[in-house]
Order: C-alpha cells, then structure tokens, then sequence
C-alpha cells in the first residue's frame, strides 16, 4: 500500500471545544477515503489541516511524503481542494473562472475540457452568479481539477443537493478515481459514505470511532438485519423486545426499527402479536443495516440529528 | 506578472458587469460637480431687479436716471410710483428708487435733494448687496454735479492672480472625495471574499497573497486615474474649471491618496468580520471626513474647536494638494506637508493592515 496521506495524532482546540481530539488514520494511492460523521464532528477541520489551510495544535501531517508545516506551497500544487459553498467570482463566466484558476498553477488542464468533464457545456458562458447550486457544486469540482492533481479533497460535495445533482457529482468523483486519482472526502450522508467510498471513518465529537470497509464495517456491528415497520399505536420496546430472534429495538415517532438475527422467525412473531392485539402495522420492510446503523449503536445517536 | 495580470482582467471583467458599481465610481461624482456647478453658476453675475420712478424732469434728474441705468448689477425697470410699488410687494421688485419732483430744483439751489428708497426688509441678504451699491453710486453723482474730483480712488485687486470661484473650489475636493470613497471602499470586496470563504479557497493554491493584493491595488489605482479623467474633463468642457498645474505632480498625488485611502481601507477590513459590520465602520469614516475637511468649503468657515479634527484627516490634505495643483488655490498647507502627511497616513494605515489582517 502506497501512502498519499498520513495523519498522526492530530489534535486541534477551539477554546474548550476539541474539534480534533487525537486523530490518526492513513489514505493509500488510489482509493476513496471517507470520513463520515455528524455537523461539527471535526471532518472540515481535519481536512482542511491536511490541506494546509489551517494548523493543528499538534501532531503530524504528510501529503505525497512531504510535511505540511513545511511544504505548503509544494502540496498545494499537488492537490485539488473543494470547499463548502464557496461562491467564487460571481460576475466571471464558467469558462473564466477555470481558466483564472488555472493560472494559478504552473500547469493546468485546458478550461473546456473541464467543462466536458463536470458537464456544464450548456452554462460555459454563463456567469458564475446565474448558475443553480448543483451547477456551482460541478463548478466547484472542475476547479478542484483545475491542476490534474494527484490528490483530490471533497468537503461535503453534495450537501444540499437534489438526488440527480448528487449523483453527477459521484460519478465525477469515481471518474477522477479510475484516472488514478487519491479521494479524500468528508460527508455526513451515510448513503454517499457506503456507494463511494472504499474505506470510511466514522467520526464524533473529533475522534474516529470506527474506521474500514463500509460493508466490513457493518458486518463487524451487525450480524443481523434491519426491520422497520410504522405502528398506529405505542406498544412499548420491551414488549418489541420479546419478539423470537430480535437483538435490539429503537422507536421513534411511532417508526420501529427492530434489528434481528433471524428475519423469518422475528417477522412471523411480529405478525401473531399484531393480530392479538389488533395492532395495524403500516410500510414494513427489511432492509440490511447500514453505517447509519453502526453510527446509531455505536453513539446512541444518529448522523443526521 | 501573468498571474497579476489575469487577475486584473478578472477584476476589470467583474467591474464592467456591474451597473451599480459603475454608477456609483463613475456617474456619481459627475452628478455631484454638476448639480453643484448648476447651483454655484448664478452667483457669477447678480442681477438686482430695481424699479426706477422718476416725478421730477430737471437734467440732474435724467443724469441720474443714465448713471443708475449704466449700474451692471440693476435690471433697471422705470415706471409710476404705484406700479413699481405694488410690484416690490409682489417680490418682482427688489427696491424702488423714487425721485421725487423738485429734486433738481433743490440741487441746482444748491441744498439736499432728497431720493427715495424703498426695499423689503425681509430680503436683507439682498438688501446688504443692494444698498451699498446705490448709496455708492449716488456718491459718485454727487461728486461729479459737483465737480470735487475725489482724492482717494479704491483700486480692486485680489490677493491671487486669477478669481477662485466655487466650482474651482469645488471640483478638486470632489475629486478627493471620490478617490477617498474609492479607497475606503475598496475594504468591501475583502470583507466579502473573506465571508464567502473566496480567500479560502484561493489560499488552497499556490497562488501568493502578495500577487493578489498587488492586483488588486493595480485595479484600484487604475480606476482612480480614470475617475480623476473623467472628473477633470467634465469640469473643463462644462464649467471651464482649469487645470493650471503639472500633470506629472497630479498623477503623482492621484496615487498617493488613493494609496492613502485604499490602505485605510484595508486597515479597517482587518477589524471588520462581516459585511454587516465593515459598512457602518466605513461610513462612520467616511462622513466626518467629508464635511470636516474643507472639501466642499472653505474650513475658514468652520468652528475653531473642529480645526484639530480637520488637521488630522488624511483627506484635508488631499483635497488642499489637489487644489492647488489644478486651480492654484491659496495654499492651507506647503505641498511637502501634504505629501508627508498623507505618506504618514499610509505607512501607519499599512502597518496595521499587515498586523491585524485576517485571512479567515
């Protein structure tokens, strides 16, 4: 495994707050790394001291070998940085803007191509300030492109965006990948976590709480599968606890997830003590768990709190 | 220098697709020397509407009559006594001189002959112009009927070579303003990009922060020699406002005092965090430094107590530099006190821009 990025017990204070509370973790050539966890987890601001945009109380940082308090001029030529709703320029044109940014580097790829590539062909004469948001997001990555960097740094890419929008966006970004780029991505949307990224860390209150695969992961925390149901009616945890095979129980506003071990034995259990108690049992489904699942069991919380 | 220079068309692209910001750089300080070169342009040739009624037809009375028709200041208007009157009622009239039958009689006799004035004594700004002319030029009447040549005659002469009128006062304080309003302002844009994480994202690339302040104070000097142009050119072809001094020296302070102000500027971003609160800091600079520092009037006319005020703004100097390049005004202050004082301005301004300035 070739290392591209090395973080080293890495701690950053606000205050009292610890946005980075002993961070460790490394990203190999070639793969999309995640980081997944809650607003103010501390994600943005371990990116963006890996980027060299702000400085960490300590620990160590290397970038493609280099260290990051020493060789930021270096590292920024060699990498491609997005941020969070960043409105550049509002009065340039699409094609402007890329290729201002474009002049900042000592080389840079041609402005159309990068048009061709985000697929804002329709809007390359378009100003900056006319865009949609999923427009200005596209815009955003072909700047972070801009420099044909090794690695590439995605700071929530799709927030706010609407399921299409989101989904150009990942295919950019897998795009980038299979041209040999390194990702680096921070998002607390678990979907986007499990369908892009090959290795995730789930992180709060600034530490990692579990790092890996996203399937490993899930598999590590979950044997068993997901049970959801809405009910009409309160009937208790504890009786939902009873049920033949479940594991664990969490109700919310009447929706119910039960998680079981067997599925089968668990359903038909569920279904008798509907009709005992005349419960009506609405939208049910069972699906697999997912790392929303692992976050929930492993804080007591969910992401998107 | 590539990157300097694509910047610059970058800030000059930006520039030109916004009407606001073109108004307000360009149109504004138009309007201003016009609207105030409109209300100062009267005060070049007073004309009095004066009713003349004469009762009395003796050859000192149509002397009389002649002499007050020669005065450049009177539209002279002869009638009757009850027309001319009700007239000055109607506020057509400023006074209504009477002479009175008789007069001719009584000075052919050798006494006082008498002449009536009547004015409104509510028009007293008038009245104070009006009087001394007509008492003057009875004087002179006098002495000519009766041929006592006078032995002191008043020569008029002003203390500068050329009249000062307003609008020459005016413009080259106009154009301080603006190059002032153009540097304080140009804090904005920072606040801005530094709210909207613009300075962010940049400092993700190799791109220097040197070079991007080096472009932007290019982009601003640029608009203020354009802004002085057209400024210069307008009160020449409108108001004949001359431009008596050297070029060179012009440009020269040109730049420095949008140095000054652009440095003040982003001294006072360093200390503003957002948009909201950037605007009124600069307004509350902004203000007391226009009215309080003579660039609309002279500061003569300004209470003693508000002169350290006026003394130490950076702009009092500009506007008395400027002034006396292009319209040789009287001098409030010797140009290498001018200069020194705004450089000053600008060293300490820098100072603590480099110091405080945060770029996130």
């Amino acid at each position: 495994m070739n290392v591209v990025i090395e973080v080293e017990n890495l701690r950053k204070t606000y205050g009292e707050i610890k946005a980075v509370n002993n961070i460790s973790f490394k990203v190999a050539q070639g793969e999309i790394f995640g980081m997944l966890g809650p607003n103010g987890a501390g994600k943005t601001t371990t990116m963006e001291i890996v980027e060299g945009l702000r400085i960490a109380d300590s620990g160590r940082v290397f970038v493609l070998g280099m260290d990051v308090k020493r060789r930021q001029r270096k590292i920024k030529a060699a990498i491609g940085v997005q941020l969070q709703t960043t409105s550049l320029y509002p009065r340039l044109k699409v094609h402007e803007v890329i290729d201002l940014f474009g002049s900042f580097f000592l080389k840079a790829l041609p402005p159309d191509e990068l048009i061709e590539l985000v697929k804002l062909e329709d809007s390359r004469n378009k100003l900056c300030m006319n865009l949609s948001g999923g427009q200005q997001q596209r815009l955003s990555v072909a700047l972070a492109l801009v420099n044909d960097p090794q690695i590439l740094f995605f700071d929530e890419p799709t927030s706010g965006l609407d399921p299409q929008a989101r989904h150009n966006i990942w295919d950019v970004i897998k795009f980038a990948q299979e041209k040999g780029k390194t990702i680096f991505l921070t998002t607390h949307y678990m979907e986007e976590a499990e369908r892009l990224c090959e290795r995730v860390a789930i992180i709060d209150h600034g530490e990692i709480i579990a790092m890996g695969r996203p399937d490993k992961l899930i598999d590590q925390y979950f044997h068993e599968e997901a049970i959801e149901f809405q009910l009409d009616q309160s009937i208790g945890e504890d009786a939902l606890h009873q049920l033949a095979g479940a594991t664990n129980v969490v109700e919310e506003n009447g929706k119910v997830t039960v998680y079981s071990g067997s599925v089968p034995l668990t359903i038909s259990a569920l279904m008798e003590m509907a009709k005992q108690k005349d419960m009506k049992l609405t939208e049910l489904y069972v699906r697999r768990a997912t790392l929303e699942d692992v976050f929930l069991k492993l804080t007591g919380r969910r992401i998107r709190d | 220098m590539k990157v300097v220079q694509k910047l610059l068309v970058a800030n000059i692209k930006q520039f030109l697709r916004e009407r606001s910001a073109l108004f307000w750089t360009f149109a504004f300080p138009i309007f201003f020397i016009l609207i105030f070169g409109a209300v100062f342009s009267g005060g070049d040739n007073i004309n009095f509407s004066v009713g003349l009624v004469v009762q009395d037809d003796s050859p000192a009375a149509q002397g009389l009559t002649e002499i007050l028709k020669q005065v450049p200041a009177f539209e002279l208007n002869v009638g009757e006594e009850e027309a001319e009157l009700q007239a000055l009622k109607d506020g057509d009239r400023r006074a209504v001189i009477i002479v009175p039958s008789g007069f001719g009689e009584a000075i052919s006799q050798g006494s006082k002959g008498d002449i009536d004035i009547y004015y409104d004594s509510t028009q007293t700004s008038s009245i104070q112009i009006l009087l001394p002319i007509v008492r003057r030029v009875l004087d002179e009447y006098d002495r000519t009927i009766g041929h006592t040549p006078s032995l002191i005659q008043i020569q008029e002469k002003t203390l500068q070579t050329r009249d000062i009128r307003a609008i020459d006062y005016l413009v080259p304080g106009i154009l301080a303003m603006a190059l002032m309003q153009l540097g304080i302002f140009a804090a904005m844009p920072l606040v801005v990009e530094r709210e909207n994480r613009v300075l962010k994202r940049l400092g993700a690339t190799p791109l220097r922060r040197s070079t991007m302040i080096l472009s932007a104070v290019i982009f601003r000097l640029m608009i203020a020699v354009g802004q002085a142009a057209l400024i210069i050119i307008v009160a020449k072809l409108v108001f004949h406002v001359p431009m008596l001094g050297s070029w060179f020296f012009l440009t020269g302070v040109i730049i420095l005092g949008t140095l000054t102000f652009l440095a003040m500027g982003y001294m006072m971003s360093a200390f503003a965090k957002t948009q909201e609160t950037a605007m009124p800091m600069l307004m509350a600079v902004q203000f007391p430094m226009m009215f309080l520092s003579g660039i609309f009037f002279p500061t003569e006319m300004m209470p003693s107590f508000m002169r350290p005020i006026m003394d130490a703004m950076p702009l009092t100097y500009l506007g008395d530099s400027l002034r006396q390049i292009m319209v040789d005004s009287s001098a409030l202050h010797s140009h290498l006190i001018n200069v020194g004082v705004l450089g000053g301005w600008f060293a300490v301004c820098l100072i603590v821009a480099v110091r405080f300035f945060k770029w996130e």
